[in-house]
C-alpha cells in the first residue's frame, strides 16, 4: 500500500492511462465478480448516464409519491392511522432525499434533478398520476404499489453502484412497513361493513392495472435491459418482477373475498405462474407523457411547494451567513 | 434558482454505543448546525441511533483502491497547515459502508492517508475518507432527548407492528371472507 501511495504523483500519471476498452474489460469484470463500483472508480459514460436517469426518477417518484397519500392525512378515520400515514409520508420525503444524494455522487446536482422535476422534464413512476378518490385507497396503494416497489427496490439493493445499493438497502428496510399497514388495512376492512368492502372493491379495481404498468415496457419492448443486466444494475427483467407480483398479490386478493378486474387472469397449473391478460400500453404511454389524470395537478403542487418554501431557505442561508461572519 | 444548492455533508450514524459511527449518506445545508438538525430529519426517523456526525463533503479526502493503484489518487488541500488531527473511515466490504476506525495526526490528508494505511492496515480498505477532526460537527449527549428519544416512541414506523401473518390465519379460521357466509 505505502508503495502504491508513494507513486501516488498526479502530475505525472496522466500520460500512463489505460485505454477505454481495457478499463470496460476491468469494470465489467469487477462487476462479474459481485464488487461494487464506488464514486471516483472509473466507469463508462453509458453506466454514469443511465444511474442518473434511474436514481433521479426514483427519487422524484418519491416525491410526488408523497401527494395521492398526503391528501388523505387530514381525513384519516382515528389517530392511529394518521400517525401511520403521517409517518409513511414523511419516509418518502427521505427515500426522495437519500436518492438525490445517491444520484449526486454520479457528477448531477439536486439542483439540477428539481429543476428537472418542476420543469416536467423528468419522469417519475407513472402510477403517481392517479388520483386517491376514498379511505380505501390508502389501503390499496400500500398493499399494491409499495408492494410492487419493493420487488423492484430489493432488486436494485444488490445493484454494482454502491452509493443506490446503500440507499437501497436503507429504503427497504423502512419500506416493509409501508406495504404491511397497507395489507393489514385492508384484511381488516375486507371484515368490514358491506359499504366498506364495496369501498375497497372499487379501489383494487382502480389500482390494480396501474401497478402493473408500474414495471414497465414488456422486455421486448425494454431495450435497456441487456445492458443493465449486464453491468449488474438491473438483475431482473420488467416482465419477471410483475408476474412474481401478480404470483404474490392475486391468491391472497381472491382469498379474502374480492376479485381483480382482469377476466384472463387465471393460475396456470404447469408453471404454477399467476397468468394475467392484456396491459393498456397506450394509456401507459399516456400518462408517462405527461397526460394522465393528476400529471399537471401533482407537477402544479410541487411548484408550489418549492415557491412557498423559498423564504425558508433564504433565512436559512441568511442565518448561517451571519453565523459564519461572528 | 440556486437557493437550495447548499454545500454537502456526510452523515454518519451510530446505532448503538457499542457500534462505531457509520456513513448513512448526505445532506445539504447551508452550514453544519443546520446539517446535523436536517441529517436527524433524514436518517432518523427509527430508533436506532445514539449519535450523528455531519462531515463538510468538501473537506474529506477519498481514496478508493483503484485510484491508489493506477497511481493518481486525486490529492486535495495537500499544503499543510501545521499538524492536526484526522478522522479515518474505512470501507471494508463490498456492500460495506464507511466506517469510522480512529485518529490520525498529520499534516496533510495525503500524509493522513499514509498513516492511516499503516496505523489501520487489517482488513484491507476498499475505500478511505480522511476529515479533519476539527471539521465534523456532533450531536452532544444532552441533545439525545430532543434528537433521538422522540423515534423510541413510534412502533408503528417498524414493519414487525402489523401481525399480517396472526390476522390472514385468524380470517381463515373463520371462514375468510364473509363473502362464503352471507
Amino acid at each position: 500500500m505505502r508503495e502504491q501511495v508513494a507513486m501516488g504523483d498526479a502530475s505525472t500519471a496522466q500520460s500512463s492511462r489505460p485505454d477505454e476498452a481495457v478499463l470496460l474489460r476491468q469494470f465489467e469484470a469487477r462487476i462479474a465478480r459481485g464488487q461494487k463500483i464506488e464514486p471516483g472508480d472509473w466507469m463508462p459514460e453509458e453506466y454514469r448516464r443511465q444511474l442518473i436517469r434511474m436514481i433521479s426518477q426514483h427519487a422524484h417518484s418519491e416525491i410526488v409519491g408523497m401527494l395521492p397519500e398526503g391528501e388523505w392525512i387530514t381525513r384519516a378515520p382515528n389517530l392511529r392511522r394518521k400517525m401511520i400515514l403521517l409517518a409513511k409520508v414523511q419516509d418518502e420525503g427521505g427515500h426522495g432525499q437519500y436518492l438525490y444524494h445517491a444520484a449526486e455522487t454520479l457528477g448531477v446536482t439536486r439542483e439540477e434533478m428539481i429543476d428537472g422535476l418542476l420543469s416536467g422534464r423528468a419522469k417519475y413512476s407513472s402510477i403517481f398520476n392517479y388520483p386517491s378518490l376514498t379511505w380505501a385507497d390508502m389501503g390499496t396503494i400500500g398493499w399494491f404499489v409499495d408492494g410492487a416497489a419493493i420487488l423492484n427496490q430489493t432488486m436494485l439493493a444488490k445493484c454494482s453502484y454502491g452509493p443506490y445499493a446503500r440507499a437501497m438497502v436503507r429504503i427497504c428496510a423502512e419500506e416493509s412497513f409501508h406495504m404491511k399497514q397497507g395489507k393489514e388495512m385492508i384484511l381488516l376492512m375486507s371484515q368490514g361493513t358491506p359499504a366498506q368492502r364495496a369501498m375497497v372493491q372499487d379501489a383494487i379495481d382502480r389500482w390494480w392495472q396501474p401497478t402493473l404498468m408500474m414495471f414497465g415496457p414488456h422486455d421486448k419492448d425494454s431495450p435497456n435491459t441487456p445492458t443493465l443486466a449486464r453491468w449488474g444494475i438491473k438483475t431482473k427483467t420488467n416482465d419477471e418482477l410483475r408476474q412474481t407480483f401478480v404470483n404474490q398479490v392475486a391468491p391472497e386478493v381472491l382469498a379474502i373475498g374480492f376479485t381483480l378486474p382482469d377476466p384472463h387472469l387465471h393460475r396456470d397449473e404447469a408453471s404454477g405462474n399467476w397468468v394475467y391478460g392484456p396491459i393498456d400500453w397506450d394509456e401507459f404511454w399516456r400518462v408517462v407523457g405527461g397526460d394522465g389524470p393528476c400529471n399537471r395537478q401533482r407537477l402544479a403542487v410541487r411548484r408550489k411547494a418549492h415557491e412557498d418554501g423559498r423564504w425558508v431557505r433564504a433565512a436559512l442561508q441568511a442565518y448561517a451567513e451571519r453565523q459564519a461572519q461572528s | 434558482m440556486s437557493d437550495t444548492q447548499w454545500p454537502r455533508f456526510e452523515v454518519f450514524k451510530q446505532d448503538s454505543h457499542a457500534d462505531r459511527h457509520a456513513g448513512v449518506g448526505s445532506v445539504h445545508a447551508p452550514d453544519g448546525e443546520m446539517a446535523l438538525l436536517i441529517a436527524r430529519d433524514v436518517f432518523v426517523r427509527r430508533p436506532d441511533c445514539v449519535s450523528l456526525w455531519v462531515a463538510p463533503a468538501q473537506r474529506i479526502s477519498s481514496f478508493t483502491v483503484q485510484q491508489l493503484a493506477s497511481a493518481a489518487p486525486p490529492l486535495r488541500g495537500s499544503h499543510g497547515r501545521g499538524p492536526e488531527s484526522f478522522e479515518v473511515f474505512k470501507k471494508v466490504h463490498h456492500k460495506g459502508v464507511h466506517t469510522h476506525v480512529g485518529q490520525v495526526t498529520a499534516e496533510t490528508p495525503f500524509d493522513a492517508l499514509r498513516a492511516a494505511c499503516q496505523d489501520f492496515a487489517e482488513p484491507p480498505a476498499h475505500v478511505w475518507w480522511l476529515v479533519p477532526s476539527a471539521s465534523l460537527v456532533r450531536s452532544e449527549p444532552a441533545d439525545s432527548d430532543s434528537f433521538f428519544e422522540p423515534a423510541l416512541h413510534k412502533p408503528f414506523r417498524d414493519q414487525a407492528f402489523y401481525r399480517i401473518q396472526t390476522l390472514l390465519r385468524r380470517l381463515k379460521k373463520a371462514g375468510l371472507a364473509q363473502k362464503d357466509g352471507e
